[in-house]
Formats: C-alpha cells, sequence, structure tokens
C-alpha cells in the first residue's frame, strides 16, 4: 500500500506509459488508489462510479485502415485483441472485455500508427470548440460594430473583451514592441486554449489536456516556429557570432546560445505540463492519506482525521484553479517575451558594442 | 536500485530548497519594489512572474531528473 504510494506519487506522465507492472497491479489490488492514473491519457472517459465511455480506435496497418466505435469492439473482432488475451486461452463466442487497453493484432503484426482517439484529444477538441463557440460570435459582433462604434453589451461580451485587451495591452504589447499586432492572435488562441484545457480538468470527471506532455509540446514547438521564423538578422548574429566581446568568448558563447533556442521552448513544454500533472496528483495524494491511515491506525484515526484531509484537498484545489489561470498567463507571456527577443532589431540594444 | 530512491528523493528536496530561496528572493525584492513606488506594481508584477517562471523551470527539470532517477 505504502509502497504503491510512494511510486504513484513521484511518477509523471510519460515516463509510466511504459510501465507495465505499475498500470496492470493497481486496479486489481483492493483499496489502491491509481494516483497516477488520473493523469494519465486513457481509450475511455471515466465516468467513476457510473460507468465508463470508450472512445473510438482507429487504425493503420499493412491491411490498411481499420475502424472501432469502442475498445471493446476492436478486441471482439477477429483482426485484433487485447494484449493480455494473447498467451490466455480464452472461451470461444465470450465477449471479451478491454483490460490493460493495449489492443495488438492477434496474428502479431505491427499496427503501424494508432489514430485512437484518447481522453486527452477529446479534452483538447472540447477546448477548441469552445474557443471557436466563444470568439467566433464575438468576432461577429466587432465586425457588425457592437464593441467598436458603441459599447459592448452583456456580461458575455464584456467578460471576455477584458481579457482580450488584457492579453493584447499587458502582455503583447509590452514584450513584443512596435509589430506586436501581428502575433496577438496567436497568443490570444493559445491564451484561452491553454485556460479552457486548464480549466476543464477541475470539473467533475473532467481531464486537463495540459497534463500531458505531446499537448504541451506541440504548443511549445507553435511557439519555437513563430520565434525561429519571425526572427531578426540581430538574433541569428547574436546566436552565432556574438558581437562585442573577444574571440575566445565568442566561442564559449555559440554552444550556450545555440542550446539556449532549444531550452526555451522545451522548459515552456514541462513547466505547463509540470504544474499542470502535479495539481492532480497532489490532490489525490492528500485524499489517499485517509486511505493510509486507514490501513495504518484503523478506520477510526481514518474517519477522524478526514475532514482535515478534505480540507487541505479544498484548499489545493483553489489553488488549481489560480494556477489554471497564472500557467496560461506565463505561457502566453514567455512565449510573447520569446518572440520579442527574436525580434530585437540592431540599434535598439547595441550601446554597449563600442566599449 | 533503493538508493536511487534515497537520490531521488534528496535531489527532489534540493531542488524544492533550491527554488523556495530564488522565489523568495524574487517576492522580497519585488514588495520591496512596490512599497518604494506603488505606481509601478504593474510592471514590477509582471517582471516577478516571469523571473519566477523561469526559475521554476530550472526546478523543473531537477524535477524530472529526480523522477528518471526514481525509474531508472
Amino acid at each position: 500500500m505504502t509502497k504503491v504510494f510512494r511510486i504513484t506519487i513521484l511518477i509523471i506522465l510519460f515516463f509510466t506509459v511504459q510501465s507495465e507492472s505499475l498500470l496492470s497491479a493497481a486496479p486489481n489490488d483492493d483499496n489502491t488508489v491509481d494516483v497516477v492514473s488520473k493523469v494519465l491519457d486513457h481509450y475511455y472517459v471515466d465516468f467513476s462510479p457510473v460507468g465508463k465511455v470508450e472512445l473510438p480506435r482507429f487504425f493503420y496497418d499493412a491491411e490498411g485502415f481499420h475502424f472501432f466505435g469502442s475498445t471493446t469492439a476492436a478486441i471482439n473482432s477477429e483482426t485484433f485483441t487485447d494484449e493480455i488475451y494473447l498467451e490466455e486461452d480464452e472461451p470461444e463466442g465470450a465477449k471479451l472485455k478491454p483490460v490493460t487497453y493495449h489492443v495488438v493484432r492477434t496474428d502479431n503484426q505491427p499496427i503501424l500508427f494508432d489514430f485512437s482517439i484518447t481522453s486527452h484529444l477529446l479534452f483538447f477538441w472540447f477546448s477548441a470548440l469552445l474557443t471557436l463557440a466563444i470568439f467566433i460570435p464575438l468576432t461577429r459582433r466587432y465586425k457588425a460594430g457592437q464593441g467598436t462604434k458603441s459599447e459592448p453589451q452583456g456580461a458575455f461580451h464584456n467578460l471576455f473583451e477584458t481579457f482580450v485587451v488584457f492579453v493584447r495591452d499587458d502582455i503583447a504589447k509590452p514584450n513584443i514592441g512596435h509589430n506586436y499586432i501581428r502575433f496577438t492572435p496567436y497568443l490570444l488562441t493559445v491564451f484561452f486554449l491553454i485556460l479552457f484545457m486548464n480549466l476543464f480538468g477541475l470539473m467533475p470527471w473532467g481531464v486537463s489536456s495540459t497534463a500531458d506532455i505531446t499537448v504541451t509540446a506541440v504548443l511549445a514547438l507553435m511557439t519555437f516556429m513563430i520565434t525561429q521564423l519571425s526572427a531578426s538578422k540581430d538574433y541569428w548574429k547574436h546566436i552565432f557570432w556574438f558581437p562585442g566581446v573577444p574571440f575566445y568568448i565568442r566561442l564559449i558563447l555559440f554552444p550556450v546560445e545555440f542550446i539556449g533556442i532549444f531550452t526555451k521552448p522545451f522548459s515552456l513544454a514541462i513547466r505547463l505540463f509540470a504544474n499542470m500533472a502535479s495539481g492532480k496528483i497532489l490532490i489525490f495524494s492528500i485524499l489517499g492519506i485517509i486511505f493510509v491511515f486507514n490501513n495504518l491506525f484503523g478506520s477510526a484515526v481514518a474517519y477522524a482525521s478526514s475532514p482535515i484531509w478534505i480540507l487541505m484537498t479544498l484548499f489545493v484545489y483553489l489553488i488549481k484553479a489560480f494556477i489554471a489561470f497564472i500557467q496560461a498567463y506565463v505561457f502566453t507571456i514567455l512565449s510573447a517575451l520569446f518572440i520579442g527577443m527574436a525580434m530585437v532589431e540592431h540599434d535598439e540594444i547595441h550601446e554597449t558594442e563600442n566599449i | 536500485m533503493e538508493l536511487a530512491y534515497l537520490a531521488a528523493g534528496l535531489g527532489a528536496g534540493l531542488v524544492s530548497i533550491g527554488a523556495g530561496i530564488g522565489i523568495g528572493m524574487i517576492g522580497k525584492g519585488a514588495m520591496e519594489g512596490t512599497a518604494r513606488q506603488p505606481e509601478a506594481s504593474n510592471d514590477i508584477r509582471t517582471s516577478m512572474l516571469i523571473s519566477a517562471a523561469f526559475i521554476e523551470g530550472v526546478a523543473l527539470f531537477g524535477q524530472v531528473v529526480c523522477i528518471i532517477l526514481a525509474f531508472s
């Protein structure tokens, strides 16, 4: 019990996806709360006391595309099965249930691409749709003149205008500089997408897609591409041949600056991912203390101390709601900062060159 | 293997100490700055968050190393 906890508290998503022992050991034991599976990506959406809704599976292999409505349908087909049913002999005709959700071909041919919809992807789509559903009507209003020629009407319009003006005036303008209006659409998109993804994690049964390294890595890759493509000549000059310093220092500075190109988006991705993943792990770990106390000291202590842990969980939950906004803000402002740093022109920074 | 857990735990603690000191010093500087010049508080808050985010990034790199250590 305590060992499972020691392991589960420490792990973050992508190191455990391949960890077979942990994934297979956890669900079968009684009294075990699998903390890490709450932030892992699944092929189902967990509506916990009610049941699971399996998501469609979509494979591409040597025979072409295969589409199944759910994992159960996939493993009951003749071509695919769950990994654990390969070794065991199951009675013929019985309906198999997915256990590991790791689908393989029955003839052991490799599945080339697995395009299956996962819970993180589903909630990513929800956030994207929500962003579109909010901003397309808003754009129509502005095109019709409401908000530009007249006052914004209603709570919905006013609320989001506040956010948009905040991103434009407090994030884009001071950090990017004179050409900021070109990048404001990207920054707004990233801000609201990350915000909605973070907030979906606070809802019951919700999953925050930003607790997945692939989602944050793709977002950071976008910032990386925009930074490199909009970079000025001086940006590259400062990386490859730093002006105004002696020759040997240039040799030292070149690798440092070159690695710096890649560490910036890397830290963007890791920061968002670790913050969102750790919040949920923390909540379940604190709730798990009740179960640890139950094992160590008996049920009376567990019952008596549970209000403390539930209040602490509430506190962490409120912190997490705050972090959802802070991390969306930090990702956006750092993106703006990196873009702005890459766009700085020569004469704006070079008073020191002649010293 | 057991020593790797110990190293990961100690490393996570040390990283937290470093990040705590760093972010604490940023908070101290920001508070002093705001107290001396309240009209600059918005600019100070923005740069405080940016610096804190950078320190947090370094700390998270350290935590990732500890996690790799615990599961290698």
